[in-house]
C-alpha cells in the first residue's frame, strides 16, 4: 500500500541514528582522539585506528543483520575512510622524508577514488568495487576476488601505521628506515615486506583504475553527443 | 541522420587532446614542480601555485568559447583543485603547530566537497555549484551571488599561500604568527584579515553543505523506499 503522506521528519532522524550509522559517528570520535594524540602515544594511536578498522567492518555486517544499509551510512564511510587515510598520510610526511613521497600517495588516493566515484555514478554501478569490464589482468584478479582486494587495501593501512610505529624521531629517511627494517630478518621484516608488496599492487591499481574512469568519462559525452 | 558504427577510439582521442584538458595538464604539471620546490624556493611556488590558479580560469575561458567543455574535463578541474588545496595544507601543516588545525581543515574540505559532490549525483544537479533550494540565509547568499562565493574561495588560498610565505623557520605556533601579522598594521595585515575573514565563511559554508548534503542522501533512501 503506497504511502501518500511522507513524512520527512521522522524518517530522517530515524537514518540518523540507524546502528550502523551510530557506529559510523563512534569511528570518527575514534579518529578525532586518536590523531590528537598520535604524537604523543604512538601505540595508543595504531589501536584506535585498528578499533576503527573493526568498527569499519562491524558496521556494515549491523547493517545487513538490522536491515539498516542506508546511502547516508555508505557515503559516511567513505568518507570516514579516505579523511582517516589522509590523516595518516599527512603526519607520515612529516615524520619521513622526502615528504614528497607521501603527497604523492594522498595526491593518488583522492584522484583515483574521486575519479573512480564520478566515473561509477556515470555509468550508473552500485558500487565502485563492481567493475566487472576491464580486459587488464591486474584490474581482474583485484576485482573478480575480493580476498585480493581486500589484502591490498588492508596491506596499504598496516604499512602506513607500521611505518609511524617504526619512526623514532622526527624527519627520517624513508628508504633507509624500510631498508634497515627489510634486512632484519625479524617478523617485522616480514610484515613490512607483505604490506608493501601489498600496498605497490593497490597504488598499481589506483592509476589503471584513474585511467579507466576518465574514459568512462569520455565515453558518457560521446554517448551523449550521439544521442542526439 | 543516427550514426550507428561508434567510433570510439578517436572520439576519446580528441576529448583527451581538448585545449582545456591540455590546460589542465599543464596545471599539473605545474603543481607537481611547485609543491618539488616549496620549501627551497618560497616564492616560486606561490607564483607557480597562483599561475596555476590563473589555467584553472583560463580553462574555463577556452572550454567556453571553442565549445570544448567535457565531463572529463570537469572532474579533472574538480580533482587538481582538491589535490593542490590538499598538498597546500598538508605543507602548512609542517610549518605551523598545532598541526591539528590544518589536518582539520584538510578533513573539513575533504568531507564537505565529496558529501557535495555525492548529493548533487543523487539529486541529479548540473553542478554542486547550483543549489538553490535551501533556507539558510548564509547558504543563499554564498550561492546566490558568484562574486561572494568567488571571494570565500579565494580567500581561502590567499590565506593559505600568505601564511605559507609568512613561515620563516619550521614549526611556528600560528596564533603567534597570525596575530604579529594582525598587529603590524600593514598591507599584509590587511590582505591576511580579509582573507582570514572569506576563509572562515567558507569553513561554515561547508560545514552546511555537509548537513544538506547528507540530509539529500537521507531523502534519496526515504523517497526510493516510498517508490516501492
Amino acid at each position: 500500500m503506497p504511502n501518500n503522506k511522507s513524512k520527512p521528519g521522522p524518517s530522517r532522524m530515524s537514518v540518523y541514528l540507524y546502528i550502523p550509522n551510530i557506529i559510523g559517528y563512534i569511528r570518527i570520535l575514534l579518529n578525532c582522539y586518536a590523531f590528537a594524540i598520535c604524537f604523543s602515544s604512538k601505540r595508543l594511536f595504531a589501536a584506535l585506528y585498528f578499533l576503527s578498522f573493526v568498527c569499519d567492518a562491524v558496521d556494515g555486517w549491523c547493517a545487513r543483520k538490522f536491515n539498516q544499509a542506508s546511502t547516508f551510512g555508505a557515503v559516511l564511510d567513505m568518507v570516514t575512510d579516505r579523511i582517516s587515510t589522509a590523516c595518516l598520510l599527512v603526519i607520515l610526511s612529516q615524520v619521513y622524508r622526502p615528504s614528497l613521497v607521501f603527497l604523492s600517495l594522498l595526491a593518488l588516493d583522492i584522484a583515483s577514488h574521486w575519479l573512480q566515484m564520478y566515473s561509477s555514478f556515470l555509468v550508473g554501478k552500485a558500487s565502485h568495487k563492481d567493475v566487472r569490464d576491464s580486459s587488464n589482468w591486474l584490474f581482474k584478479l583485484y576485482y573478480g576476488n575480493r580476498m585480493f582486494m581486500g589484502y591490498c587495501c588492508v596491506a596499504c593501512e598496516v604499512l602506513y601505521i607500521a611505518l609511524f610505529l617504526i619512526s623514532s624521531k622526527h624527519t627520517e629517511n624513508l628508504m633507509d628506515v624500510v631498508v634497515t627494517t627489510l634486512k632484519q630478518g625479524s617478523p617485522l621484516s616480514l610484515l613490512v615486506a607483505i604490506s608493501l608488496l601489498g600496498c605497490s599492487i593497490k597504488q598499481v591499481i589506483n592509476i589503471i583504475q584513474m585511467k579507466t574512469a576518465a574514459d568512462a568519462c569520455v565515453l558518457y559525452d560521446t554517448e551523449k553527443k550521439q544521442k542526439r
